[in-house]
C-alpha cells in the first residue's frame, strides 16, 4: 500500500503513544501492587472484591464483639465463682450448727453474725457492674440496680438477655439475669420440701425424704398429723384424708410414691409438712437459715424443729450450689463457644485474605515481565523511528 | 521545425505546471486535508498530413486531486462513531473513578455504619459507641452528597459542552456553506475543480463528523449537503441551519439541541448520532441519569429500611425512635408547553415495588396516563388521584389538581432529588433507638416447663403497644391475654397483641404467666441495634428482592461494566479508525520520496523538452546559414 509521508509519522506516533499508555498502567499496577484498580478493570472482580472487604470488616467487628462479650462473661464467671465460694462458706456455717445437741444458743449466735455478712457480701456479687457501669444481673434494665432489701430482698431487674452478635450466624448472650441466677433455684428435692409444725412439742424431726416414684406423686401441700404418738394421718391441702397409717420411730413414711423418715417421738397433734417444689431465692434461703439460728432450741422440741429446719437448708444450699454451678457451666460453654467462633473465623480471615489477594493483588512476576516487554517494545518503536525518519530520497538529490 | 518550436514549447510548459504541482504537494505536505494533486497530460490533437497524424506535442488537461468519495466518507463515519466512542469511555471513566474505590467507596462507608451499630449493640449504654454511630451516618450522608454534587457538576460539564458543540457545529456550518457558494462559483467559472477550495470544505466536513455524524450528498453544481442526526438538513447548498442549545420542557437546566429552520426551532436531542456531541448526549442519558438515579435508589431505600426499623426501637429516654434519615422527595415538573393550571405531587408510597424509572404524567381527555420516561411504554394505575385516593403505581402515589387541559405533561423523577435532601435527623447520641419498646418475663412461680422469646415489634404505632399484658395458661393447652379469651396453644406459634409478636414454646402449666410490658428502664437493651446493624442486608428494594448493599454492588458492577464496555469499544473503533485514515492517506497523501522521484522525472523531462527546443534552434539556424552562403 501506497503510504503518505505524515501518515507514516503519525502511524508511527500513535504506535509510540499506545505503549506508553499501556506502559503507563502497567507501572501504576507496579506501584499500586493492585492489578483491579477502579471496576471498570474487571467489573466482576471489583464487585466480588468489595463483597470480600465487607466481609473482612464485619469479621473485624465480629471480633470486636467477641472481645466484649469475653470480658462481660469473664466477669460473670468471676461473680458466680464467688458466690460458689460463699455458698461453701455458709455451708460449713450450717453443717457446724447441725451439731445441735452440743451447740448453745451463743455459740449459734456467732454463727448468725457470720451468715448475715455473708449475705450482705452475696448482695454485693449480685449488684456488681461492669466497667461501663452496668449492672451485671439486671437483664435490660442494666442501670437499675437489681436486688435491695426492704425487709426481704426483690429483684428489679428484667429477664432480658443481651445478645452479641460473634459471627453472621451466631449470638451469644453476654449475661444471666439476676432472677435467673440467684432466685430460680428449685426448692428441697424439687418435688417436695419437709418441715416441722411450729408448734411441735415432740421430739420427732422429719428429714428431708425421698421420693419412691415419681409418677405416683400428686404436686399439693400435705400434712401429717400425729393422732397419737406412732398413728398419722395424711391430709392434703383441702384437708382430705390421703393416707394414714402407724409409725414407729425412725421408720419411714410412704405416700404418693415419696417417703420421709421420722426421727425421734412425736407428740400428739403434732404435724409435719411434705410441700411441693417451688422456687426459692438464695436470699431468702439465707434468711431463713439465720431466723432459724436466732431461734432458741434449748428443749428437746425446739432441737428437734432446729434439725429440721438445718437439714431443710442444707438441701437448699446444695440446690443453690448446683443451680450456680450450672450456670457457670453455661457460661464456660458460652466462653468457649467464643473460642470456637475465634478459630473459625480466624480460619475464615485467612481464606478471605488469600481470595481478596488473588481477585485484587499483582502477580509481581508477570507484571513485571509485562513491564520489561512493554519497555523493549517501546525502545524499539523509538529507533526504528529515529531511523526511518531519516530516510529521504531528497538527501541523495 | 516550427511544429518542432511549439512543440518542445509544450512540453516545456507542461512539465513546468508538474514540477509546479509537485512542488505544491510537497509544499502542503504538512498541511492538514490537504490531497495530493497531480497535473494531468494529455497529446495534443496531431496535425493531419500526406503521410499521416504528426504529433503536434503536450497539453494540461487538468490538475485534479486524488480523492475518493466513498472511502472518505466511510473514514467520517468511523471518525464520528470513535469520537462519540472516546467521548463516552472519557466521560464514564470519570464516574468510574470517581466512585469506584473499593477501600474509601460507598461499600466501605455503608459498613462502616453498619458496624457503628454492632458497637452500639455491644454497649447501649455507652454515649461514645452512640456518637460514633451518628458520625458514620454523617459520614453516608457527606458521601453520597459529595458524590452527588460530583454527579451535578458533571451535568453541568455536560450542558456546557452541549453549548460549545452546538455553537462549533454551527459555525462548520456556516464555513461550510460559505464554500459551497466559492466552490460553485469557481468550478463554473473555468469549468475546473477548484481542488484547493474543495480540499478546505472536506476538511471543515471532518471536523463536524467529528462532532456529529454527518451524510453528505454531491449535488451537480459541486455543492454539497450535509445532514445531521436521522436526516435533519444542516447545509443545503449556500443556506444552513444554525444548532443552539434549548432548555429541556421539563427541567430548564438541562440543555436540550434545537436545530433552527425558517420554519422554527425544532428538538433534535434524541436525533443526535455520534462525534463528540452524540458521545455527550448518550453519557447524560445513558450513564449520568441512571447513576444519579441508582444512587438516589439507593438513598432511598438506605433511609427507608433504617427508619423502619429505627422506629420499631425505644431510645436511652424510653421514647419511641423517630426517623433516622431523611431524604429529599419526589421530584415533578410541569412541562413549560403545559396550558393550565393544572398540577401533580407525588410521594413514595412503596420503596419496595420502586422501578428506579422517570415517568411522565399526561393529562388526557378523559383522566390521566402515566407512562415511564425512558421507553415509553404504559403504566397502569389505581386510584382516583384525589389526596384522599391518590393514583398509585411502581411505588409511587400521585395527587393530581388544578384544571389541566388534556396533553398537559409532568415528568415524575422519583430519586432524582433523593440524595441532596439527605440528612442524619438523630442528632442526640441518646436518641438513637438500640432497645425495643417492650420486654418479655415469667412468672416467678411458673411451674411448667414454657418459656417465652424475647418479642419483636410489628406495628410501633399502636397506642396500647406498650401496656402490659398478660399471657395466662388456663390449661396446658390454652391460654388468656389479660384475663379475657381462651386461645389454643401451640408451641412456637406467633402470639400477635398491641403491635407485638412473641412466641411461647415448650410446655407451660395451668397457670402459668408470662408478660409482655414496657421496656422503658431497658437501657442494656440491644436488640433494635443488633436489628439495625442487620438491615442493610435485609431486602428492601426491587420488590423485596435487593438489600441496600446489594443494590451498590450493582450500582459498582454496573458502572465497571459499562466503562470497560466503551473502553473497549473505543479502542476496537479506534483501530477501525485509524485503519481507515491510513487508507484515505494511501489515496490522498502526499508522499515527499514519491514527489522527489517525481521532481526529478519532470526535471528530465523539462531539460529534454528543452533540447528540442535548442535543436529546433541549431536545425534552423543550419537552415538559415546554408541559405545565407
Amino acid at each position: 500500500m501506497r503510504i503518505s509521508t505524515p501518515g507514516l509519522y503519525q502511524n508511527a506516533l500513535t504506535a509510540m503513544l499506545d505503549q506508553q499508555s499501556r506502559l503507563a498502567k502497567t507501572q501504576n499496577q507496579v506501584a499500586t501492587g493492585k492489578r483491579v484498580q477502579t471496576p471498570a478493570d474487571d467489573p466482576v472482580a471489583a464487585v466480588h472484591i468489595m463483597q470480600l472487604q465487607r466481609a473482612q470488616a464485619e469479621s473485624d467487628q465480629y471480633q470486636k464483639n467477641s472481645d466484649s462479650v469475653t470480658t462481660r462473661l469473664n466477669l460473670e464467671e468471676q461473680g458466680l465463682a464467688d458466690t460458689t465460694t460463699l455458698l461453701q462458706r455458709v455451708r460449713e456455717l450450717t453443717v457446724e450448727a447441725g451439731n445441735v445437741g452440743t451447740m448453745s444458743d451463743s455459740d449459734r449466735q456467732s454463727l448468725v453474725a457470720e451468715l448475715q455478712a455473708r449475705s450482705q457480701e452475696l448482695m454485693d456479687i449480685a449488684n456488681r457492674k461492669d466497667a461501663n457501669g452496668e449492672y451485671l444481673f439486671s437483664g435490660f434494665a442494666s442501670l437499675t440496680q437489681p436486688f435491695s432489701r426492704s425487709g426481704t430482698v426483690s429483684y428489679a431487674g428484667d429477664q432480658g438477655v443481651r445478645q452479641i452478635q460473634v459471627s453472621p450466624s451466631q449470638k451469644i448472650a453476654d449475661s444471666d439475669t439476676g432472677d435467673q441466677v440467684f432466685q430460680n433455684i428449685t426448692q428441697g428435692n424439687g418435688t417436695f420440701t419437709t418441715s416441722a409444725g411450729i408448734g411441735n412439742t415432740g421430739t420427732a424431726s422429719i428429714d428431708v425424704g425421698t421420693v419412691v416414684n415419681a409418677a405416683a406423686w400428686v404436686p399439693d401441700n400435705y400434712t401429717i398429723t400425729f393422732v397419737s404418738a406412732s398413728d398419722y394421718q395424711i391430709t392434703d391441702s383441702a384437708s382430705n384424708v390421703v393416707a394414714s397409717g402407724t409409725a414407729a420411730p425412725g421408720s419411714a413414711i410412704s405416700f404418693n410414691g415419696v417417703q420421709v423418715t421420722l426421727t425421734g417421738t412425736p407428740a400428739v397433734g403434732d404435724s409435719f409438712a411434705v410441700s411441693k417444689s417451688g422456687k426459692e431465692d438464695i436470699f431468702s434461703t439465707l434468711d431463713k437459715l439465720i431466723a432459724t439460728l436466732q431461734r432458741p432450741a434449748s428443749t428437746a422440741a425446739g432441737k428437734a424443729q432446729m434439725s429440721t429446719a438445718i437439714g431443710g437448708a442444707l438441701q437448699q444450699l446444695d440446690q443453690a450450689d448446683t443451680h450456680i454451678e450450672n450456670v457457670r457451666a453455661g457460661v464456660g460453654a458460652r466462653l468457649s463457644l467464643l473460642d470456637d467462633a475465634s478459630s473459625t473465623r480466624d480460619a475464615t480471615n485467612v481464606d478471605l485474605q488469600s481470595t481478596l489477594s488473588n481477585l485484587q493483588d499483582l502477580d509481581y512476576a508477570s507484571a513485571l515481565t509485562k513491564l520489561q516487554q512493554q519497555l523493549v517494545g517501546l525502545q524499539a518503536a523509538q529507533q526504528s523511528y529515529s531511523k526511518i525518519s531519516q530516510l529521504s530520497l531528497f538527501s541523495y538529490l | 521545425m516550427a511544429d518542432m518550436l511549439s512543440t518542445g514549447v509544450s512540453g516545456l510548459l507542461a512539465f513546468q505546471r508538474s514540477l509546479d504541482t509537485t512542488s505544491h504537494n510537497i509544499s502542503n505536505v504538512n498541511t492538514p486535508g490537504y490531497s495530493r494533486q497531480r497535473t494531468d497530460l494529455t497529446a495534443r490533437s496531431p496535425e493531419p498530413s500526406g503521410a499521416g497524424y504528426v504529433g503536434n506535442g503536450v497539453q494540461v488537461s487538468s490538475v485534479t486531486r486524488l480523492y475518493d468519495d466513498f472511502i472518505s466518507a466511510q473514514t467520517r463515519n468511523s471518525s464520528s462513531l470513535f469520537q462519540q466512542l472516546d467521548t463516552f469511555s472519557t466521560q464514564s471513566s470519570r464516574i468510574n473513578n470517581l466512585l469506584g474505590d473499593s477501600s474509601t467507596g460507598l461499600s466501605a462507608t455503608l459498613q462502616k455504619f453498619a458496624s457503628a451499630f454492632q458497637g452500639v449493640a455491644n454497649n447501649p449504654t455507652s454515649i461514645p459507641a452512640r456518637q460514633t454511630l451518628l458520625s458514620q451516618a454523617q459520614s453516608i450522608a457527606s458521601q453520597l452528597q459529595s458524590y452527588d454534587s460530583s454527579l451535578k457538576s458533571l451535568d453541568t460539564q455536560v450542558n456546557s459542552q452541549i453549548d460549545a458543540e452546538t455553537a462549533t457545529i454551527s459555525t462548520l456550518a456556516k464555513n461550510i456553506a460559505d464554500l459551497n457558494g466559492k466552490i460553485t462559483v469557481a468550478s463554473a467559472q473555468y469549468g475546473q475543480p477548484p481542488n484547493d477550495l474543495l480540499d478546505q470544505r472536506d476538511q471543515l466536513i471532518d471536523q463536524l463528523a467529528t462532532h456529529v455524524s454527518v451524510d453528505v450528498v454531491k449535488q451537480n453544481d459541486g455543492s454539497v449537503n450535509v445532514s445531521i442526526g436521522t436526516g435533519q438538513p444542516l447545509v443545503v447548498g449556500q443556506s444552513y441551519s444554525k444548532l443552539t442549545a434549548g432548555a429541556d420542557q421539563y427541567d430548564p437546566t438541562r440543555r436540550t439541541v434545537l436545530l433552527q429552520t425558517s420554519t422554527g426551532a425544532a428538538d433534535i436531542t434524541n436525533n443526535i448520532q455520534g462525534g463528540t456531541l452524540g458521545g455527550v448526549l448518550t453519557f447524560r442519558s445513558q450513564v449520568l441519569d441512571t447513576t444519579r438515579s441508582a444512587l438516589g435508589q439507593i438513598s432511598v431505600a438506605l433511609a427507608d429500611s433504617v427508619n423502619t426499623q429505627h422506629r420499631s426501637g425505644i431510645d436511652l429516654n424510653g421514647a419511641l425512635g423517630q426517623n433516622f434519615f431523611a431524604v429529599g422527595g419526589v421530584q415533578v415538573q410541569a412541562s413549560t408547553q403545559n396550558g393550565s393550571t393544572g398540577t401533580v405531587s407525588a410521594t413514595r408510597s412503596n420503596v419496595s415495588a420502586l422501578t428506579g424509572a422517570d415517568y411522565v404524567l399526561t393529562a388526557t381527555s378523559t383522566g390521566w396516563a402515566l407512562q415511564r420516561a425512558d421507553t415509553g411504554a404504559a403504566v397502569s394505575m389505581t386510584g382516583t388521584g384525589t389526596s384522599t385516593d391518590p393514583f398509585v403505581a411502581d411505588g409511587l402515589s400521585f395527587v393530581v389538581g388544578g384544571t389541566p387541559t388534556a396533553g398537559d405533561r409532568f415528568l415524575v423523577r422519583p430519586s432524582i432529588n433523593a440524595v441532596s435532601g439527605m440528612q442524619v435527623l438523630v442528632t442526640d447520641p441518646t436518641a438513637v433507638a438500640a432497645a425495643l419498646p417492650i420486654k418479655t418475663s415469667a412468672a416467678a412461680a411458673n411451674s411448667g416447663a414454657a418459656t417465652i422469646s424475647s418479642g419483636d415489634v410489628l406495628n410501633p404505632t399502636n397506642p396500647q403497644l406498650q401496656s402490659s399484658v398478660d399471657i395466662q395458661f388456663l390449661t396446658a393447652t390454652t391460654y388468656s391475654v389479660n384475663g379475657s379469651g381462651s386461645f389454643a396453644y401451640t408451641s412456637g406459634a406467633n402470639i400477635d397483641v398491641n403491635g407485638w409478636r412473641v412466641q411461647v414454646s415448650g410446655t407451660p402449666a395451668a397457670g402459668d404467666k408470662f408478660t409482655v410490658s414496657s421496656n422503658v428502664n431497658g437501657k442494656g437493651d440491644n436488640r433494635n441495634a443488633l436489628k439495625l446493624a442487620d438491615t442493610l442486608n435485609k431486602p428492601v428494594l426491587n420488590g423485596g428482592k435487593t438489600s441496600v448493599n446489594d443494590a451498590v454492588g450493582q450500582y459498582i458492577s454496573t458502572i465497571g461494566v459499562q466503562t470497560n464496555q466503551a473502553q473497549a469499544s473505543r479502542d476496537a473503533q479506534q483501530i477501525v479508525y485509524n485503519d481507515s485514515v491510513s487508507t484515505q492517506q494511501s489515496v490522498s497523501g502526499v508522499n515527499l520520496d514519491e514527489e522527489a522521484a517525481n521532481l526529478v522525472r519532470y526535471q528530465q523531462a523539462y531539460q529534454a523538452a528543452a533540447q528540442v527546443i535548442k535543436i529546433a534552434q541549431t536545425i534552423f539556424q543550419t537552415l538559415i546559414d546554408a541559405t545565407r552562403s
